[in-house]
C-alpha cells in the first residue's frame, strides 16, 4: 500500500513536471507580439487583411506548421511559414518593423515555438479564442 | 551649477524610470515556485489554492481585504457617497446587485453569490486572477468568481509572478461585458500595444505594464475613477513609499508640472494649468481596433426568433441588437468629449430620485467642475448614453435580475416586471411594480492610449471657431473666441491709424510741392 501511494506521488509529480514542460516549450506572450506586431502588420498591409488565430483550431495550426507552407504554396525556401519567423526575414524588415528589429537575436526555432504556442493558447477550439489579433 | 545639478536630476529620473520600466521584464524572482511542495499536489478549487498561498505570504489575504478589488466599496470622503461596483448603477449591465453569481467572474474572490458572501475569508481571495504568468488561468462566467473546471490550478499556482497588462485586463478590457465595451480607452488591444496605440505600454518599447503607474501598497492599487485627481499640485513622485502619499498614476509623476522640456515647446506648459495632458495626448479613443461602445437602449430588448431563442444582429463583428440587451452602438477611432473636471464625481444612487437634466438625460454620474474653482482642468471623457429601466412612480432607477435561468432572469424570461421586482428585492430597495424606460448618460475619464507627440491634438483643432472645446466656457481661446464690439472697435482703430497715416502721407507729400511752389 505504502509502495503504491509512493508510486502514485511520483507519478503525479512526473505528470505536473510534464505538463509544465509542455506548457513551457514556448513562451506564447513573446509569440503574440511577433504575430500581432510583424505576421499581423504585413498580413494588413500585404494580404488584405489580419488572420486572427481563432480562425483555426489547434490542430489546423499543427497541421499548417507541419505543412510549412506559406502565402503562394509554391513550395519555395521564401515561402515557407519556417521563414517568415527566420534571421533573414527579420533582418530584411528591421528598419521598417521595430517588432523584427527588437526581436533580431532570438534563434529561429525558439521564435517559431513561441508564435505556435501564442496560436495554439488563442485557436478556435482553445479556451480563449483570440478576438482581434 | 544649476545646470549641472538639472542634468544630474534628469539623468536620475531617466535613471529611476528605466529601472522601474525595465525591471519586470529583466529581473529574476528569487523564489522558484515550482520546487514549492505546497504547490506540488493536484488542487481541487481556487480557495485550496490560495490556502497554500497564505502559508508563506500570511499579510496578503488581509491587505486584500482591505481593498476596493475586494469590498467593491469605496466611500468617497469629498462628498461621502458610499459607492463601488457593489453600490452605483451604471447604464452598461446596470448593475451587479441580485447578479453577483455571474458578475463576480471579475471579483478577486471566490463564492460570492448572494448577500451571504464571507468577506472575512482568506480562502475566498483569488490570488492566481492577479498573479497568473500563464495565460491558462479561467474563471468561469456563472460560477461566483470560481476557476473553470478545464483549469490546471497546479500549473498555474507553480507559475505565479508580477501582474501584468493581461492579469490586469482580463477584466479591466473586458469591463461591461466585452472587450472595450465599457472605458473607450482601454481593450485588448492594450495587451500588445505598438507605439502608436501607447506610447508606455508599447510592447517592443517602454512595455509599461499597468502597475508601473497604478502603483500599489500592500495591495492596494493607487488610480481610483471614484475620486480621480484631476489637478495635481506635487511635482516629480514616482514612487509611494507611504499610503498617505499622492497617488502616482497620473502623467506628472514621472513627467512633473512643466513637461514640455523644448524651448519651443514651454508655451504649452502654460496650457497645463488649465487642460489635462490627457487632452492633448489621447487625441482619439478605441485607436487598437476595437470599437467602443456608445449607445445602449434596453428598451427595445426583448425580440424572440422563430424559434423563442433572443434575435441578434452582428454588424461588421459588432452586436447591434441582442434579444436580450436591446440596440446597441458603437465607435472606433472617435474624439472624446471634454468636459471641466475637479475631481468629484457624484453618482445617482439606487435610493435617491432621479432628476432629469436639461439635456434630457439623468446623468448616472456627474463630473464636477467649474472654470473658475481653481482645482478643474478640461479634461477628455467617454461620455455613454443609454435607456435603462426605472419605476415611474418611485421616480428611481432600478436593479434588473438580469442573469441566471431562474423565474425572474430577464435574459431567460424577459419579464421585466418580474426581473426588477427580483432585483429590488435581492437589494432590500422598494419598488412600486411598474416598469419605464429612461434616457441616462455616464461620463468615463480617458486616461490611456497616449499616442507619440507628434500626433498630439493640433492647435488648430481648438483654436478655431468650431474645434475640440467649442462647447467648453470660461475661458478665452484665441481663434475661438472674440467679442464683436472689441472686434468693431479694434478694426475701427485699425480703420482710423490707416486713414491717419494716408491723410498724414498727403499732407506730407502736398507741403512738399507747397514749399517748393513758394
Amino acid at each position: 500500500m505504502k509502495h503504491n501511494i509512493s508510486f502514485f506521488t511520483v507519478f503525479i509529480i512526473a505528470l505536473l513536471g510534464f505538463s509544465s514542460l509542455a506548457e513551457a516549450k514556448g513562451n506564447w506572450k513573446k509569440g503574440r507580439i511577433y504575430y500581432r506586431m510583424v505576421c499581423t502588420e504585413c498580413h494588413i498591409e500585404q494580404a488584405g487583411g489580419a488572420i486572427s488565430p481563432a480562425e483555426k483550431t489547434k490542430a489546423e495550426w499543427r497541421d499548417y506548421f507541419e505543412r510549412n507552407l506559406h502565402g503562394p504554396q509554391d513550395a519555395s525556401a521564401k515561402y515557407a511559414a519556417s521563414y517568415f519567423v527566420s534571421r533573414e526575414y527579420r533582418e530584411s524588415i528591421k528598419d521598417t518593423n521595430r517588432a523584427a528589429k527588437k526581436m533580431l537575436k532570438i534563434p529561429e526555432d525558439k521564435l517559431l515555438e513561441d508564435v505556435k504556442a501564442f496560436v495554439d493558447h488563442t485557436a478556435k477550439d482553445s479556451d480563449q479564442p483570440s478576438r482581434c489579433e | 551649477m544649476k545646470k549641472l545639478s538639472k542634468v544630474v536630476f534628469h539623468v536620475g529620473r531617466v535613471f529611476i524610470l528605466f529601472t522601474l520600466v525595465t525591471g519586470h521584464a529583466s529581473a529574476t524572482s528569487t523564489a522558484d515556485h515550482t520546487k514549492f511542495k505546497e504547490l506540488q499536489v493536484l488542487f481541487e478549487s481556487g480557495p485550496e489554492v490560495t490556502s497554500a498561498c497564505i502559508k508563506c505570504h500570511t499579510e496578503a489575504a488581509q491587505q486584500i481585504h482591505k481593498t476596493k478589488h475586494w469590498t467593491w466599496e469605496f466611500l468617497n470622503p469629498d462628498n461621502k457617497q458610499r459607492v463601488g461596483k457593489k453600490n452605483i448603477v451604471n447604464n452598461f449591465c446596470i448593475t451587479p446587485k441580485s447578479n453577483f453569481e455571474h458578475c463576480t467572474a471579475c471579483h478577486i474572490g471566490y463564492g460570492w453569490r448572494d448577500n451571504n458572501f464571507d468577506f472575512t475569508s482568506e480562502e475566498n481571495v483569488d490570488c492566481l486572477v492577479c498573479h497568473d504568468t500563464t495565460g491558462a488561468y479561467l474563471k468561469s462566467g456563472d460560477n461566483a468568481g470560481h476557476p473553470k473546471e478545464s483549469v490546471d490550478l497546479s500549473y498555474v499556482a507553480q507559475n505565479v509572478g508580477k501582474t501584468s497588462r493581461d492579469t490586469c485586463g482580463v477584466c479591466h478590457f473586458f469591463g461591461g461585458g466585452g472587450n472595450g465595451v465599457k472605458h473607450g480607452d482601454m481593450d485588448d488591444s492594450l495587451a500588445v500595444p505598438d507605439r502608436e496605440l501607447d506610447v508606455h505600454m508599447d510592447a517592443v518599447g517602454a512595455d509599461f505594464t499597468c502597475s508601473t503607474c497604478h502603483m500599489s501598497i500592500d495591495h492596494d492599487v493607487a488610480g481610483s475613477r471614484y475620486a480621480p485627481e484631476a489637478k495635481h499640485t506635487d511635482d516629480y513622485h514616482v514612487h509611494r513609499r507611504a499610503s498617505d502619499e499622492e497617488n502616482n498614476a497620473h502623467c506628472r509623476a514621472c513627467h512633473g508640472n512643466k513637461p514640455h522640456k523644448k524651448e519651443d515647446k514651454s508655451r504649452l506648459n502654460h496650457h497645463a494649468l488649465k487642460i489635462a495632458c490627457q487632452t492633448c495626448h489621447i487625441s482619439r479613443m478605441a485607436r487598437g481596433g476595437v470599437a467602443t461602445r456608445m449607445t445602449w437602449d434596453w428598451s427595445t430588448a426583448g425580440k424572440l426568433d422563430e424559434s423563442g431563442k433572443p434575435e441578434q444582429i452582428m454588424i461588421d463583428g459588432n452586436l447591434v441588437y441582442d434579444g436580450r440587451r436591446g440596440n446597441i452602438t458603437y465607435g472606433e477611432d472617435i474624439e472624446p468629449e471634454y468636459i471641466w473636471f475637479n475631481g468629484t464625481v457624484r453618482y445617482q444612487l439606487l435610493n435617491e430620485k432621479v432628476v432629469l437634466n436639461e439635456d434630457g438625460y439623468v446623468h448616472v454620474n456627474d463630473f464636477e467642475g467649474s472654470p473658475d474653482d481653481g482645482k478643474s482642468r478640461i479634461w477628455p471623457v467617454k461620455v455613454f448614453r443609454g435607456v435603462q429601466p426605472y419605476d415611474p412612480e418611485m421616480n428611481r432607477l432600478v436593479v434588473p435580475h438580469t442573469t441566471g435561468s431562474d423565474e425572474a432572469s430577464y435574459w431567460k424570461h424577459f419579464d421585466w416586471v418580474k426581473a426588477v421586482q427580483a432585483g429590488m428585492d435581492s437589494a432590500g430597495l422598494p419598488f412600486s411594480g411598474t416598469v419605464d424606460f429612461i434616457k441616462t448618460q455616464m461620463s468615463w475619464p480617458i486616461n490611456h492610449m497616449v499616442a507619440p507627440a507628434k500626433d498630439a491634438v493640433a492647435c488648430d483643432e481648438c483654436h478655431s471657431k468650431n474645434g475640440r472645446l467649442k462647447d467648453i466656457d470660461g475661458i478665452y481661446i484665441p481663434g475661438r473666441d472674440a467679442s464683436e464690439k472689441l472686434n468693431f472697435y479694434g478694426w475701427l482703430i485699425a480703420l482710423l491709424t490707416l486713414v491717419g497715416v494716408v491723410l498724414h502721407g498727403f499732407g506730407r507729400i502736398f507741403s512738399h510741392f507747397w514749399r517748393r511752389r513758394t
